[in-house]
């Protein structure tokens, strides 16, 4: 089994962030980058059917040089090789992106590596465009299932499972097939010391794909009012049932 | 911050020991906290990691790595919310097992040092007395050698990991007469006879890091379990303690960042006559005061650090950053509480545990007095 995980450096999710002055991109200067939640449990999941079924693993990435750092956090937990499509650091629409994983997905096969599944995240954790992962399969003509909890292999075939209301969806797969994967699905290991260490001697490909035109342009950001976490205190003991009644009324409860 | 001390092999190692402490420890550290100790499966984690033998060499299991990589493990073990467990943990891994790793013969580094780095066996360091305190050339404990034993006689108190260690590294006088010539250090077992244990209760703070008396009472220690060579103690104490106080302010000064954080989050979410604490300029003046002294702390560390890295002598360095450091987390605890007001005397929050915790920095690995001391002395004062 060669699996394929394709992930995104973004910035830390737990992170408070801001953006640049023109509203075109997130202040980095004082961020720490990660790879994507969902995708680091795709990440899992690949060290994890290599693990039963023997075969190899790889990560791939598109970004700048600095993505790498993502790559080789991938190859310190156990993934075996790292694919960098290497970009001027500019953000690639999910289309564009799309189609260099193709390209390159296409041109690692033609050197003799089959892929007989590719792993992406659910949606990526900054943008969350929910379209890289279909976007590849249909390109490439192969079946697709999103939003996966599981993933068991039977007779050549993925079995996936997705959480429905009150049960699971269950899905079958003619391998290859690509695969997106939601968190909850494992619980990702920590990259050790040691693994760290060695994963300075794997390899990381770097291809420089041709920057398309892209078709969907960015506006600006805006960030959304924070949540208030605001307490109001109505009053103690009996004393504070007529506001209490009164804030149900006005929330439409009684 | 970023910094150009770090590559990108300390970043990926700084997210995963983070992620360790947020997701092994952290959701357990209050019942530790009562408990007044934490399960030795944490060690065996942490073996896991391959955070238990950072510098040592790969043939007894550890990582060869450099002082950086050290450095970045306790700054993430710092923001553990029980600073006692961290205590622990350092104790372990830079206080006890570098006398094995450094000074230990081959024998004994081949039967011991893979159990401590793998988490296995758990270590103390044994200096402290009830009479002299750390005044170690004055001890009162004895070894004397009798064939191939020495006989161990005397007590030590303020041991930190007693109740849990499985091996201690005992500071004891082979020649009671020579003063600090007359020091070595012995590995003992746990269950050797004549060895006894009591608890310490009652701390101020660290409350998850056990603390105990110890007493030998004619404890045979094998010829072969001492550490170096014999009246050499004294002086790989002196050498240890530097690496010892160089990973308290490592831990200490991350944990003050993190008191500053947690502070910022609290002063952004109440408010005090119509507006948000934050939105006071006394409390922005207060939070940026602190920040700018935790990073002059924190700079003096690594300062330290790169005069360690280059194999040069770091002991003025030490000596500043752990008088340093401790001033400064212990005002930063103390500030970070009055901006809680009330809430800072609370247990819900994390606060008043630092407060207690980081008290104890002023005074472990060698009081701010001790620093001063050997700093005047190294200034021809």
């Amino acid at each position: 089994m060669n699996t394929l995980v394709c992930i995104k450096r973004v910035p830390d999710t737990g992170a408070r962030f801001a953006l640049t002055s023109d509203g075109q991109d997130i202040d980095s200067r004082n961020l720490e980058f990660t790879i994507s939640p969902h995708e680091e449990c795709a990440v899992e999941e690949a060290i994890r059917i290599q693990e039963k079924q023997g075969g190899s693993t790889a990560v791939l990435t598109l970004g700048p040089e600095v993505a790498s750092e993502q790559i080789r956090e991938s190859l310190a937990k156990g993934i075996d090789r790292g694919v960098l499509l290497e970009t001027d650091g500019s953000e690639w629409d999910p289309q564009a992106t799309s189609q260099a994983i193709v390209n390159a997905v296409q041109s690692i096969q033609k050197t003799g590596t089959k892929y007989d599944l590719v792993l992406f995240g659910n949606e990526s954790a900054d943008s969350g465009d929910y379209q890289v992962g279909v976007r590849v399969a249909a390109a490439l003509d192969w079946p697709c299932i999103t939003g996966i909890k599981s993933i068991e292999f039977q007779n050549n075939q993925v079995v996936a499972k997705r959480e429905a209301p009150g049960g699971w969806e269950l899905f079958r797969l003619t391998l290859p097939a690509v695969v997106t994967v939601k968190e909850g699905i494992n619980v990702p290991r920590h990259p050790s010391l040691r693994g760290i260490m060695t994963a300075k001697k794997k390899e990381i490909e770097r291809i420089k794909p041709a920057k398309p035109e892209l078709k969907l342009l960015k506006q600006n950001l805006r960030k959304p009012q924070e949540k208030s976490g605001e307490i109001q205190i109505l009053g103690h003991g009996i004393e504070a049932v007529p506001a209490i009644v009164a804030k149900l009324k006005e929330l439409g409860v009684i | 911050m970023d910094s150009p001390f770090f590559s990108e092999e300390h970043r990926i190692f700084r997210r995963s020991v983070r992620k360790f402490v947020d997701e092994e420890l952290n959701p357990h550290v209050d019942e530790w906290e009562a408990a007044g100790r934490f399960p030795k499966e944490v060690y065996k984690k942490l073996g896991d990691l391959g955070v238990l033998g950072i510098r040592y060499p790969a043939e007894y299991g550890g990582a060869d790595a450099d002082i950086w990589t050290t450095a970045v493990f306790c700054e993430e073990m710092g923001r553990c919310r029980s600073r006692g467990l961290t205590m622990s943990v350092l104790v372990q891994t830079d206080m006890s097992s570098p006398h094995l790793a450094y000074r230990g013969s081959d024998f004994l580094k081949k039967k011991y040092l893979p159990g401590m780095i793998s988490g296995k066996r758990v270590g103390a360091i044994v200096l402290s007395e009830p009479e002299v305190g750390s005044d170690l050339a004055n001890m009162r404990t004895t070894a004397k050698k009798k064939g191939d034993q020495y006989i161990l006689n005397g007590s030590k108190t303020y041991i930190t990991n007693a109740l849990q260690a499985d091996l201690f590294f005992v500071a004891a006088k082979t020649d009671p007469s020579a003063g600090k010539k007359g020091v070595s250090m012995l590995l003992v077992e746990r269950d050797s006879p004549g060895f006894l244990i009591e608890p310490m209760k009652k701390k101020l703070g660290m409350h998850a890091s056990d603390t105990g008396e110890l007493t030998f009472q004619n404890t045979p220690v094998p010829a072969e379990n001492l550490i170096g060579e014999e009246n050499q103690g004294f002086y790989y104490v002196m050498e240890s303690l530097q690496k010892e106080r160089f990973v308290s302010c490592c831990a200490m000064t991350s944990s003050a960042q993190q008191a500053i954080e947690d502070t910022i989050d609290y002063a952004q979410s109440r408010n005090i006559f119509g507006k948000k604490l934050s939105e006071y300029d006394l409390t922005r003046y207060k939070l940026a005061r602190l920040q700018t002294r935790v990073e002059a702390a924190r700079q003096l560390t690594y300062y330290a650090a790169h005069l360690y890295d280059r194999g040069l002598d770091w002991t003025d360095a030490v000596s500043m950053s752990k008088a340093f450091c401790a001033e400064v987390a212990n005002e930063v605890a103390d500030e970070c509480l009055q901006i809680h007001g009330g809430a800072g005397y609370i247990e819900e929050y994390d606060i008043p545990r630092l407060f207690r915790d980081l008290r104890l920095w002023k005074i472990g690995a060698g009081t701010t007095e001790v620093m001063y001391y050997i700093l005047a002395k190294r200034m021809g004062i």
